[in-house]
Formats: C-alpha cells, structure tokens, sequence
C-alpha cells in the first residue's frame, strides 16, 4: 500500500511516504519553503515524496492527515464559550482562523493533490503521536506516554502498543488529560514569559534552567496541581491562553513570579533579573520533570512492561527523558527523531497501515534520514562560480582533510546523505567542531549561530565509546541515539569537552552507531586517533531565525553568510577564502 | 524637498517609546528582507547576483542589528517600558524588501525591478525620517548608515537589471511597479476584510453566543479533572474528520 501521512496548520507541517508499511520519504515543510517552522499546507513537501517515490497522487491508496479537524474546531470554539464574556479577541482570531482553512482539509486535499475523498483519512492527533513513537522503536510491546500543547482535546495520553512481527499491530491509548490542563501549554507559557518565542524557545528555557535553582518550585506547583488520581490540573487563574491571543500569562502568574522579560532583553545572568529568570526556568524543569517521572512510574507499574515510547513535543525536552528513564522503572526509553508535530506525518500514516488497513508489521529503519539527498556536485558547480577553489574526494581522503580542519581549529559545515526528519541534526545537516575549548563554543555563538551564550552545543560520539566519557544509565545509548537525553559528562573529561559540557556538568550528547551514518562515524573515529578524544561538537546546519539547511544551496549560502571556514558536502570541500575588502568589492563591481 | 507628509512622520517619531518601537520592528523587517535575500541567492543561476544578493542580505542583517540595538538603548532610557497604547505601525512603513513575493517563483528580471523600487521607496522613506529626527542624533546616525547602503542597493539591482534585461528593463519596472500597487491594494482589501469579519464575529460574540456559552459552562463544571478514559470506539474508523 502506498499511504501519504500529513501534519500541518499547527506548526512544523511535513509529509511522509510510506510504501508497502516502509517508510521512502519524509521532509518537513520548512526545509523547502525555507520558513523557520512553516506551518502551510506541505505541498512542496508532499510533493518531493511523491516525486522521490515516482507515484503520482492518484498511485496513493490512502492521504492520512494527523488529526481529525472538525473534533478540534469544536474544542476551540468550547473553549471561545467557556471564557465569555471574556475572550472576544481570541474568538474572533480563532473563527477566522479556522474557518479560513484549518478546518476544510479535506476538501484541501482534495484540491492540492487530486485525491479522491473517500481514499482521505484522519487519525486522532495523539494516535499519530503514539503511533509515531511506538512504531519507529524497535520493540514488540510497550508503554506509550504522549504529551504536548493541545491536539484536539487531548493534551497528555498513556496507552500501550503490542505488534507480532509480520502479524497484528495494536495500539490503544487508556485515557488522556484535556485541554486545558497541559504540560505543554504549561511550559510553554513560561517560556513564553521568559521572553522566547513560543514552539521555538522552549529549548532555551531548558538551557538556562542549568543556570538558576528552583527556588519558586512551590509556586509553580501551584500552578500545575496534582489530581487525586495521579494526573494533574493547571490552575486556569494564572493563565490567559485560552481567552486571549495576547498573552498566554495573567496578572496573577506575574505577582507570583515578577515582571516578564521582554524579548529584545538579553539574559545578564550577573543581575538580579537574569538570575530570577533562570531560577524560574529551574523551577518550571524541575516541576515538569517530577510530574512525568510519576506519570512514567505509574505507567510502568499499571503495564509492566519493560519499555516506554514517549512522543509529543514535550519529549524534546532531554532532561526530562533522562530522569524519565532513570527514575520511571522502565529499561529502555524510546523517543523518536521527531516526537513533535512534524512526526505526526509519519506517525499517521503508520497508523494507518498497520491498524486500520491492518497490514502486517514490519521493522522499520532505525534512523531519522528520509529527505533530500545533499549533492557534491551541485557544491563543486556553484563555488566554482564563484571562483573558490574546490576539491572532489574519495571518502578517506574527505575524512582525513577535514579531521586537519577540525584539529586545526577550523569550523565545518557537513552534509552528506538524505536530511533528517525532526528538529535536530543528526549527522547529515552538522556544523561541526573540535569540542575542547570554550573559545570555539563563544565563536560558535557569537559568529555563527549568533545565538544567546547560556545554550550549550551538543557532542557526537561514537556509540561503542560513548560511556568512556558520558556516563550513562542503562538504557541510555539509546535514548542518545537521536539526542534524546542530557547526561553528565564525566568529571575526569569535563575540561577535555570545554565546548560541550553545559555549565552542571552534562551534555545532550548523540551517541552515533556505525550503520546510522558509516562516514561520520569514520570521522569521529580518525579525529579520536589524531587528537584522543572521539568526540565533536555537533549543532544543526542553520543560522538563527532560519530552518536547517537542505540543499547544498543552502548550505553554500550559510556558510558564505557566517564564520564557518570549510564545507564538505557529498565529496566536494571547499574552504573560505580570505579576501581583503577591495578585493571582494573588485569582484562585485566585476 | 521637504515631504508633504513630514507632519506626520514628526508625529510618528516625536514619541520616544514609539520610535523604538519603530525600530524594533524595522529590525524584523530588515531581517526578514534578508532571509528572502538568501533564498533569492540561492535560486538564481546567475553567479553574479547570487554573490550580490548574498552580500545585500548581509546589509540586511546588519541594518537588522543596527535598527535593534538603537531601538533597545531607546526602551532602556524609558522610565516606562511597556508597550505604547496606539500602534500606528502604518504611519512609518520600513523596508518592504519583497513584500509577500514567492522568490522561488519568480525569475531575476523580476526580482531585481521589484527590488529597485523597494529600495528606491526605503531610501525616500528614511530620508524623511532622518528630516524629523533633529533631536535624537544617535537614531538619525543610524539612519544615515543605512541610507547609505540603500543607495547601494538601488543602483546595483538598476544596473543588473539593465544586464540581465537590457531592452525590458523599463517594462520590468513599470509591472514591478503596478504589482506593488496590486500588493497594497490586497493588503488594505484584506485590512478590510479582516476588520468587517472581526465586526461580523464580534456582534455574533455578544448576540448569538451567551446562551450556548452558559451550557458551555455548565456542561465544564461538570468535567472532572484528571484523567479521562478513553472510550474504545474512539480507536475506530479514520473516515470521520469528528
């Protein structure tokens, strides 16, 4: 069967190709429209699946979209009731924007891909979720937890996944926590009131928690209370998300925590201000983390199951999943590429293969590289033009010259392969550096990423070597196979790893093994001979505000625009030249 | 000449809060001028104004930082830092850059004549600004650095247009310019209707709404909190959009 998943409209909107219950392609919208978090319809996207595969729209037997509209126009208009008389501003933005598009996706379909509309299918949007989790890890039976900001009705579901290999798939979610009581909204507006921008900052928020103590953990845990039965509830009286499209925070959160910092304020941790905020974001993780550990042991008590699936937008948070899966009861903990929106794509069209088409199981590819593929060629061509010299290279003469580069000091941008689905860069979309000084993490963020100091950059390494200077708990490898857990780095290599050891000691570190991604591995392995540490830095290919690169295009106009001294895509290498300013002024006036 | 709507832009930029927060918004729009400066470098198959497109996005960023930070240091001085009661965001309109131009449609002949005239408009606009700005010289120094890259960018894209196109260049800019027009006019057409719908809504809010609002809140406080199960049938057919 060929199956089209779609997620879109909220944000992160992507499309997946599954064909015969394989994933072929998968691309979020944002990597070919090149609008940071695009939320459109993936025409382009669903386009460049369709296209990679060969198929033609009407070759599809089924277009999956990853929620069931109609159920959340219904939520949004309750919610638009509930608060009158006040909540007028969010009514009328919340009628115009659902009845402008959000709720005719059918009929959008339709029209895009000429889809006829019986072969149009919805899954719930924690089903995707759920699905996107439990059907891309390999294992045959486990717990399922999914928690984001709002799908339709649900913000939190705990449920249980069993597949037989070549046999039946099941997935049936228990119960859920609704709208509006969410860990992500909750998060959210605490990112939100630190001065990021929401669905964008919440990694921030993560990162400047290491800074502070949770000295308001008891405030906010009046915000987010405890339920009798183990769920928990926000108290609706320090928030205005769901009468308001003007702010997420009321006054009362803003008397319990002081005044919001205003976006164009940049954190000063020495001052009074920055170290409330900090403290707050301590706070809010702390809350958090506590909340899911005992949602995860509960789960894991109620099943029994060894294994837990976490998806949603607030399995991004890589503290979290660590003490999750150090604290839960649970051996392993799995948590996809992309656990949030864009994932959602994969996920229904998963979902609907294997439970409603009821197609036998099969193991998936354990990686995240369904895009575009990167092409040397296409960089040997363009900065030809440009009349920077280029070498073309074999894979071990690429590997040998870029560990020069690293050893040197030199920052590398690296594409190789089809592109990652999800928000981080897994290895196939890197800018990559030596991980040993501070120095490279400050020119990294002041000259390249151009992004807030207290965000720490995350290492790579080889997975067999990882616990040689990561210490890791059982099940940890995994959850670091796709970035999914902060660990502490060990003590003895904290001063070795300067550039990627977060000021408490840890790292989100990616543990790579050989059959992910073989030439990076390679690397890591010749730059561990050469400098005897086999780690790197590794932070996505993009500039602030912008979507991770895709095309070598791309990745060429990136490192034209900032500090990144060399870029190797495919086999092709090209190094910056350095030009006096009348010399590059000659070339334009040329 | 002295603008026949300097009155205005004196009224625009007399209030310190509202400048900055001109600024601050300019520092979006330049930024955003230079993300779509990057994509039109990285469409076009011209070697040349790829490099000249990349070196104006650079332009753009850093009139994006320039704009920022004066607009920051403004706010700073402020003894009241929220923000101003009355936006009036279309008496001071910025660079428009590519306006809502798709670049990935549209050919270098194009883009380049819709990027004279933007240009050519942001230099006419921020002249008139530097005229009203007496006072506040660190504001009007930043304009002037600006300017001055403005004009760069308004005899670059003439003179590429006029290699790339030599005999259409005029035509070029003649229909750059009646899209522009069009533009404005599907904005304020969509003002519009964005203003009568909110009317529209509003009176439904008010008129139609109280007594489905007051089941609405009878049937909340009925919702337990907590958990709620999940009923199987919820697990049933993926026709249904409900």
């Amino acid at each position: 069967m060929k199956i089209l998943g779609i997620s879109a409209h909220y944000h992160d909107s992507a499309a997946a190709l599954l064909v015969d219950g394989l994933p072929v392609a998968a691309v979020q919208e944002e990597r070919l429209s090149r609008r940071k978090n695009d939320a459109a319809f993936p025409l382009a996207a669903a386009e460049w699946c369709l296209e990679s595969a060969g198929l033609e729209p009407e070759g599809l037997d089924a277009v999956v979209f990853y929620g069931r509209p109609m159920l959340k126009f219904e939520r949004i208009l309750t919610t638009a009731l509930r608060a009158w008389p006040q909540g007028r501003s969010a009514f009328t933005h919340a009628m115009k924007n659902s009845l402008g598009e959000k709720v005719w996706v059918r009929g959008l379909i339709q029209a895009n891909l000429g889809v006829p509309a019986k072969k149009i299918l919805f899954t719930e949007h924690h089903q995707s979720h759920a699905a996107a989790a439990f059907l891309t890890a390999p294992t045959d039976a486990a717990a399922i937890l999914t928690a984001d900001g709002v799908g339709e009705w649900a913000t939190l579901t705990v449920g249980r996944g069993r597949r037989t290999p070549g046999g039946a798939t099941s997935i049936e979610l228990l119960r859920e926590v609704r709208w509006p009581h969410s860990l992500g909204m909750l998060y959210s507006t605490f990112t939100a009131y630190l001065g990021f921008a929401v669905n964008e900052g919440e990694y921030k928020v993560m990162g400047l928690a290491s800074y502070g103590t949770p000295r308001f953990a008891d405030e906010v845990r009046k915000v987010v209370r405890r339920t009798a039965d183990g769920a928990f509830a926000l108290d609706l009286g320090y928030f205005e998300f769901h009468t308001t499209v003007r702010r997420a925070y009321s006054k009362r959160f803003m008397d319990a925590f002081g005044p919001p910092r205003a976006s164009w304020d940049p954190i000063d941790l020495a001052t009074e201000d920055g170290r409330r905020y900090a403290d707050i974001a301590a706070s809010v993780q702390l809350v958090l983390e506590e909340i899911l550990v005992e949602l995860a042991a509960s789960l894991h008590h109620e099943t029994g199951l060894p294994d837990l699936c976490f998806g949603g937008g607030v399995a991004l948070n890589g503290v979290a999943n660590a003490r999750v899966l150090r604290e839960s009861g649970f051996s392993r903990l799995f948590v996809p590429p992309a656990p949030g929106d864009a994932g959602c794509a994969l996920g229904a069209a998963l979902y609907a293969d294997r439970i409603h088409f009821g197609q036998p199981d099969r193991p998936l590819p354990d990686h995240p590289f369904w895009g575009p593929e990167a092409d040397g060629a296409e960089l040997a061509r363009i900065a030809g033009e440009d009349g920077l010299p280029v070498e073309e290279l074999g894979d071990a003469a690429l590997i040998a010259r870029t560990v020069q580069d690293l050893t040197a000091g030199r920052i590398v941008g690296w594409m190789e392969g089809a592109s990652e689905l999800g928000p981080r860069a897994l290895g196939h979309r890197s800018i990559l550096a030596a991980p040993h000084s501070a120095e490279t993490r400050d020119r990294l963020n002041r000259d390249i990423k151009y992004r807030e100091e207290f965000r720490p950059f995350a290492p790579i390494v080889p997975a067999e070597l990882a616990e040689d200077y990561f210490e890791l708990p059982p099940g940890g490898l995994r959850l670091a196979r796709f970035m999914s857990g902060v660990f502490p780095v060990k003590p003895q290599w904290r001063a070795a790893l300067a550039a990627v050891t977060h000021v408490d000691g840890t790292a989100r570190l990616q543990a790579l093994e050989r059959a992910m991604a073989p030439r990076l591995h390679d690397l890591l392995m010749a730059y561990g001979k050469a400098s005897g540490v086999p780690v790197l830095l590794n932070t996505s290919f993009n500039l602030a505000g912008e979507p991770i690169v895709n095309r070598v295009v791309e990745g060429y106009s990136t490192f034209r625009r900032c500090g990144i001294d060399v870029l190797a895509a495919g086999g092709a290498r090209v190094e910056k030249r350095v030009r006096t300013k009348v010399q590059a002024e000659a070339e334009l006036d040329a | 000449m002295r603008s026949p709507l300097s009155a205005i832009h004196w009224l625009a930029w007399r209030n310190p809060k509202r400048r900055a927060e001109n600024l601050l918004r300019f520092a979006e729009v330049e930024a955003d001028g230079g993300r779509d400066l990057v994509r039109a470098a990285e469409v076009t198959r011209d070697p040349l104004l790829r490099r000249l497109f990349l070196k104006h996005a650079l332009d753009e960023q850093r009139h994006a930082d320039l704009f920022r930070r004066r607009g920051v240091a403004l706010i700073r001085a402020l003894p009241d830092r929220s923000a101003s009661a009355v936006q009036a965001q279309w008496l001071t309109p910025g660079e428009r850059g590519l306006d809502d131009l798709r670049v990935e449609d549209e050919g270098d002949e194009a883009l380049l004549a819709f990027l004279h005239l933007s240009e050519k408009q942001a230099a006419r606009d921020f002249k008139n600004y530097v005229a009203v700005l007496g006072a506040d010289a660190a504001t009007r120094a930043v304009f002037e650095k600006v300017l001055h890259d403005e004009t760069f960018h308004m005899t670059y894209t003439r003179n590429q247009l006029l290699r790339v196109a030599p005999e259409r260049a005029g035509a070029r800019i003649w229909t750059a310019r009646l899209r522009r027009f069009w533009k404005a006019y599907l904005r304020l057409a969509a003002a519009l209707a964005g203003l009568i719908g909110a009317l529209i809504l509003t009176l439904q809010f008010f008129l139609v709404l109280p007594p489905f609002a007051l089941l609405a809140r009878r049937a909340a406080k009925k919702e337990p909190l907590g958990w709620a199960p999940i009923a199987p049938e919820r697990n049933g057919p993926l026709e249904r959009q409900y």
